[in-house]
């Protein structure tokens, strides 16, 4: 399996809006399963996918105050690789009457069993994400990719010139914004410095230790101008999400956060033209417009945002291209402060995947879930009540909207 | 006559037509013969409209560099001589085309600087081939 096996999102649609809640969560030791890694004392074992999925199966169901023996559905989402579903329930002591290999990154997999719960094919339904990126040495750029794996074209057509990565991708986009708009690399430093802030009030993220923009700049180069800090983390962890029909959500202790909206938009055709010097914008727009369409509310409603940041430019390139700012402007907005969390749009609180935790976009969920309880401490955005967020691939855009179920 | 290994080519129909071109020391480029549709990278189908029915058009082989990136990181374990230099060329005729610059490094760059076609020898695990890059014009 490799990260493109992508999940089928449903249409958006006004009669699945809210039908489905997150009632539990549960995360790994991102920070403290990195530093033992780094460290690989006497004794060490890499972790395995089986055993970090059952760590966060375990607090997902201790946090969602449940028994196995109420769930009735099985999602397991292993970006390299994992045990097939019915392994995986035997596992974790389930019987489910739906089990489902559900993709991967978290592009699609929560709408789809959002929709399924709303098909009643389950009531509740454990979704099991987990990776062992960094025990495999998984690589993001060079003859990592080929193409008979699904991979976007742009992962593996460049080989002959040398160009790959991630990181390629992003840094070719923010030379052309930079040309265009004036942005530096000392602007770069102060978003990685934004979501270093916020990960200094996560105690479970992998970097937590605060940096300057003088240490952003001294920090050695991986793709130029990208620096070490413009890059997202590799590390190992899984996230379980624990959701349920919106009538049992009701009865449990935990407030639900319902899942209220979803989009999707994927670029067709002259992909480079639509990253680069588009900035995919058109998509973001076209599956936000769905998302808001099928929740029946807009932009001006969002209190949280938590975006897939493979990069800083990355997460730049979503706060713009959802319109939390103008085009051209999100830069100033972090330097304003307005990513911060009392500003205009609080966005990565835990960290993102720059300083938190990489986790395909799926402890973006977590944090959305935790805003919205009221459950994130020190990085607590007021009153919360309505989140969104956003996974942007190099040619895709899958968003989500959730709102606080009490009201 | 220096050869430079590179990382494999994606190769089949569509694909094989470009690099024959290319061996001549011609750019060209797929154009959907159904919908007009100009495509890059190649493909076996139009990814418009789906039809198979190509013509291949002949690019003046001017452009200018609309952005870059050099990677400072080794991707490609020690096959490439770091750091190693790309560019992003918009072709006069529309597509953007990633590339390599000859000749110049990214500290030369300069916003839409104009460049023109040049061809390398190189080779992969499919055998010689000739590799379209970029000098200042």
């Amino acid at each position: 399996m490799s990260e493109f096996s992508f999940a089928r999102t449903p249409p958006a649609s006004r009669e699945m809006s809210c039908k489905a809640a997150i009632v539990g969560i549960g995360e790994t030791d991102y920070h403290d399963d990195y530093k033992a890694q780094r460290a690989r004392a006497p004794g060490y074992q890499a972790p395995e996918v089986e055993e970090l999925a059952t760590r966060a199966f375990e607090r997902a169901i201790a946090d969602a105050g449940i028994d196995r023996k109420d769930i009735d559905g099985l999602a397991c989402s292993f970006t390299y690789g994992g045990p097939p579903p019915d392994a995986m329930a035997n596992l974790l002591g389930l019987s489910p009457r739906y089990s489902i290999a559900n993709g991967n990154i978290m592009a699609g997999p929560l709408p789809a069993v959002c929709a399924a719960i709303a098909e009643g094919k389950a009531d509740t339904v454990a979704m099991v994400y987990s990776v062992a990126s960094r025990a495999i040495g998984r690589e993001y750029g060079g003859a990592t990719y080929g193409s008979g794996e699904g991979a976007p074209t742009s992962y593996y057509y460049y080989h002959p010139w040398g160009w790959s990565s991630q990181a390629a991708h992003w840094a070719m986009m923010f030379n052309y914004f930079a040309n265009r708009y004036g942005a530096t690399e000392r602007d770069l430093g102060a978003v990685a410095k934004q979501v270093r802030d916020h990960a200094a009030l996560n105690p479970n993220a992998v970097m937590q230790k605060p940096i300057t923009i003088d240490d952003y700049m001294a920090s050695r180069y991986i793709v130029r101008p990208f620096h070490l800090f413009d890059l997202c983390l590799v590390n190992d962890g899984a996230v379980c999400l624990i959701v349920t029909k919106d009538d049992i959500a009701k009865a449990m202790d935990n407030v639900p956060v319902h899942v209220a909206g979803w989009g999707e938009s994927r670029v067709t055709k002259s992909k480079l033209q639509a990253m680069v010097k588009e900035r995919l914008r058109l998509q973001m727009e076209d599956s936000a417009q769905q998302m808001f369409g099928m929740a029946g509310m807009t932009l001006a409603d969002v209190q949280h945002f938590g975006c897939y940041d493979a990069s800083t430019m990355h997460l730049v390139n979503q706060v713009e291209g959802f319109g939390f700012t103008p085009p051209g402007t999100g830069f100033d907005f972090c330097k304003d402060g307005q990513m911060g969390i009392d500003g205009r749009m609080p966005t990565n609180t835990d960290g993102g995947n720059l300083s938190g935790s990489y986790m395909h976009g799926w402890s973006q969920v977590v944090e959305a879930v935790r805003q919205l309880r009221g459950e994130a401490g020190p990085r607590q955005v007021r009153d919360a009540r309505v989140a969104m967020t956003s996974l942007v691939q190099t040619d895709q855009s899958h968003p989500i909207l959730y709102v606080r179920g009490d009201a | 006559m220096m050869v430079e290994k590179r990382t494999s080519r994606t190769l089949g129909t569509g694909h094989d037509t470009f690099w024959e071109w290319c061996g001549k020391g011609e750019l060209r480029l797929q154009r959907c013969a159904s919908c007009d549709h100009m495509q890059w990278p190649a493909g076996a189908s139009c990814e418009n409209c789906g039809s198979t029915d190509f013509g291949w058009e002949a690019m003046s082989g001017r452009g200018k560099v609309v952005s870059w990136c050099t990677f400072e990181r080794d991707y490609y374990h020690g096959l490439l001589p770091m750091p190693w230099n790309t560019i992003l060329v918009e072709l006069e005729e529309g597509p953007l085309f990633i590339s390599n610059p000859k000749g110049f490094t990214w500290q030369d760059v300069t916003p839409d600087m104009p460049v023109k076609v040049a061809f390398i020898d190189c080779e992969d695990d499919a055998g010689p081939f000739r590799l379209p890059v970029f000098e200042k014009a």
